[in-house]
Formats: C-alpha cells, structure tokens, sequence
C-alpha cells in the first residue's frame, strides 16, 4: 500500500448514509427477487410482473427441460436395453415395440402408415401433432454408416429441432435449428443406434409435423 | 457473492474463495439423451427473435454471480473513496468490456473460455498487486491504473464474448438481443457494485480496514491465482 493513502473520515460515508444505502439495497434486492429472479429461474410469479416481463416463461422453459432431462436420465437405461437385443449384422431385426415415456403431457395422436405403392418416394411417413411447448422424438434404427433420406415440414408454424442419434452409450447431434418452417436431406448414423429428430412447438398454438423418411434403416418409432 | 464478503476481513477469506471456486468446478451440464442443454443455455436454445428482458436479465445475471468480474471490480474500488473516481474507473471497465463483448459476438471471435478465463484471473491478481504498491516497490514505476483497468475491460469483454458464443444465440433478433445483454452485464454491474460499496463503507469506517487492506489484497491475488490454476487446468484436461 506503498502507493495509497488512508482515506480522510471526511470523504467517507457517513453512518446514517450507510445505513439507508442498506435499507435500500434490501428492499431493492427483495423486489427484484420477486418480480424477476424468482420468475426467471424457478416460474414462480406472486406478482404477476414476470409474465408481464418474458422472464415466468424462462422460468417454465428451464423447469421443463430439467424435467424431460429427468426423464431421459431415468429412460436411458431402458433404451440401451433395447438397442441391445439387436444381433450384430441384423439390421432390420424387429425391435419392442416403442413405450411412450411416462410424462406429464398427453400423447398426441400418432399416424405411421406405409407409402402408397404409386409413390414409392418414401417409405414411411408419420405426422405428429404438437401441443404449444410440446415435444416430440422419431428415430430410425440404424447401423453404423448407414444413410436415411428425410424431408420434413411443419404446419402452422416453425418448430426447433434438434437431429441427433444415441445408441451404445454414446450420443450425437447432427444438427439443431429454432424456428424452422421444412427440412430436408440425409441423415448418416454415426453409430449403431437409434437416429432421428427431436421437435418442439414454441409457438402458441398446435402446429402438426409430417416427417417421410426413406433409406437404410430398420424401422421409424416414435420415441416421445 | 455475500459469502465472498462474510468473511473477507479475515484471513479465512482467501479459504472461504477456495472452497466456492471448488465447489463451481463441478457445475457444467449437457450430454443428456437429446441433448438438451438446461438452464440458461436451454433455454437461450428453445427461443428465437427478439426477447430483450430476457437478454437484459441473462448480462445481468451474467455479471452478478461472475465471481471474477466481482473480485476484479473489487480490486478496482479498493482505495478508491470519491464517487467521480469510482464512476471513471468502472466507466472504464465498462467501455472495455463492451467494446469486446459486442464485438467479439458479432465477429464470432471464439477465444478458448479457459484462456481467457485464466487471462481474467490474472487481472485479479495484477489488481492486487497494483493496489499493494508491489510495482512502485519491486520496479520503482506506477503503471496507469486508468489504461490498466481499460485494458483488462477489453479481456473481461471476450470472456462474456466467448460465454455468449457458447450460448449459441440464434441469429434471428441477434443485434438486439446481445445489445439487451450488454444492457443487462451494466444493470449486474451497478448492482454488485452497490453491493460492495455498502460492505466498504461499512468497513472504511472501522479502523481495521488500513489494517487488513494488505491481508485482504493478497487474498484476492489467492483467489486470482487460483482461477488462473484452475483455468489452466481445464485447458489441458478438457
């Protein structure tokens, strides 16, 4: 402290200065506690004012996805299982037929049927209708270098998407997108797995999502 | 960030830095099945367009639980006592920091976050010393605590750069957005400092303050080389 001088009492706050100087921080820290940290982490909202803000719906956003984190860290024991009792070199062996995760939310409709012969573009096409918030995953069993053609659109507004596989104890995503309308192209598995999409509905109504995929894989599950 | 200041004036501060530095290590998230990043990143990830509380709340959030943002600013105002003087310096500190930050985003300049972590924990302990007299005594000259400050501003800003970059902000609503961000880094940064006057002024009064200055300092130059060890570390085992 070779450089610095002790400070005169009189460029110092005075007692009384301080004392309000805390009050204030107090208050201040336990309004902002309220109206914008609480809303912001945890979604609880007494006042209302976080709604009003954006931030109770970053709160939700973050409880939800700790929650599906929850879910698929309970599930992963299942799915490694299931990837399991494919025999090596069997690529097309039928697997169990896919459980819905146990969630909160309620299923929505799923349609998978076969393309019609006359086109024989794609060979299976599932549409799937997501509630506002909702999620929803389709995968592909598939061996290591094989390749999927895909395309994908989504009806009634854009959707996230995140394109990823996992398998074996090993997980990857290939591509991930926020408020995309279609896509389309081809998927090439990584790894032995289950490859596929995940989509989520930010809008604030339902949109329904079709996804045709042809190419080599086993079979299309929905997964979520 | 209170508990920084609990126990500071003692020698356990410099222990107490230790234990929460250990204990933030562990946090880090991701590699679940879809991976679905969680928390602030998650959710950054799930929104498009323009959500300018958001972004004002997330700097802001960003600057008041950045325990090597605080600990710096605390080396700044450490013998500063006249508000013009902490109003220059943490102007300072802040043209810095934004300047990069905005830049550094915008560029998508990516600098390693632990190189750059470890650059800001040398600023801590480059604060320290400055504040110890160490280079008036060791090389007899004071180096510009103005250009100082300013200086490690810039390297604070690419540290947020290189945080953003890591959160992945969708193009859409960018400039908005990162300028809400940076709105919010000044918001965090006036509250935390609030926060440190109050305890300093508290403490300046008592006749202890000249006493433990120097404890307190190399204290804070402990905690920054701890971040420039642990910094370090990551880099090579990461």
């Amino acid at each position: 402290m070779y450089n610095h001088n002790a400070p005169a009492q009189a460029e110092l706050p005075s007692a009384r200065q301080l004392l309000r100087s805390t009050l204030i921080a107090a208050a201040t820290a336990t309004a902002l506690l309220i109206t914008v940290v609480l809303p912001a982490e945890y979604a609880i909202d007494p006042t209302g004012i976080g709604r009003v803000l954006g931030l109770t719906e970053m709160g939700e956003i973050k409880e939800q996805l700790a929650a599906e984190a929850e879910q698929d860290a309970a599930g992963a024991n299942t799915s490694s299982e299931t990837i399991a009792l494919v025999a090596p070199g069997e690529n097309v062996a039928p697997l169990a037929e896919p459980q819905p995760t146990a969630i909160v939310e309620q299923p929505a409709p799923v349609v998978v049927e076969e393309a019609a012969p006359a086109t024989p573009l794609w060979r299976d096409e599932i549409s799937i209708t997501l509630s506002p918030g909702q999620g929803a995953e389709v995968k592909l069993t598939m061996s290591e270098g094989a390749t999927a053609s895909f395309s994908w659109e989504s009806n009634g507004g854009p959707v996230n998407y995140d394109t990823h596989g996992d398998g074996g104890g090993r997980s990857i995503s290939y591509e991930k997108g926020r408020g995309v309308d279609s896509d389309s192209g081809e998927l090439t598995a990584a790894f032995k797995g289950n490859h596929g999409w995940f989509f989520r509905n930010r809008n604030s109504a339902d949109v329904t999502v079709v996804l045709r995929t042809d190419g080599e894989y086993g079979q299309m599950k929905r997964v979520l | 960030m209170f508990s920084i200041f609990s126990g500071w004036a003692s020698r356990r501060s410099g222990l107490a830095l230790c234990i929460l530095m250990l204990a933030l290590i562990g946090v880090s998230g991701d590699a679940l099945a879809h991976a679905v990043a969680q928390g602030d990143k998650g959710y950054i990830q799930e929104i498009s367009g323009v959500n300018l509380v958001s972004f004002i709340y997330l700097g802001a959030k960003h600057m008041v639980t950045g325990y090597d943002h605080i600990l710096f600013l605390f080396g700044v105002i450490f013998f500063l006592y006249k508000m013009q003087h902490i109003a220059l310096y943490v102007s300072l500190f802040a043209l810095g920091h934004s300047t990069t930050m905005l830049l550094g985003v915008y560029f998508n300049i990516g600098i390693n976050s632990y190189l750059i972590d470890a650059i800001i924990g040398l600023s801590v302990v480059y604060k320290a010393l400055d504040n110890l007299g160490a280079f008036q005594r060791w090389f007899g000259v004071q180096p510009d605590t103005r250009a100082a400050t300013l200086l490690f501003g810039f390297c604070h800003g690419f540290g947020l750069s290189t945080k953003i970059i890591e959160y992945d902000l969708s193009p859409d609503g960018l400039v908005p957005n990162l300028l809400a961000f940076n709105l919010g880094v000044e918001i965090g940064q006036l509250l935390a400092l609030s926060a440190i006057l109050i305890v300093m002024g508290y403490w300046r009064r008592s006749p202890s303050f000249m006493r433990h200055a120097y404890t307190t300092n190399v204290a804070m130059m402990c905690a920054g080389f701890m971040l420039i060890g642990l910094q370090l570390t990551g880099y090579f085992v990461a």
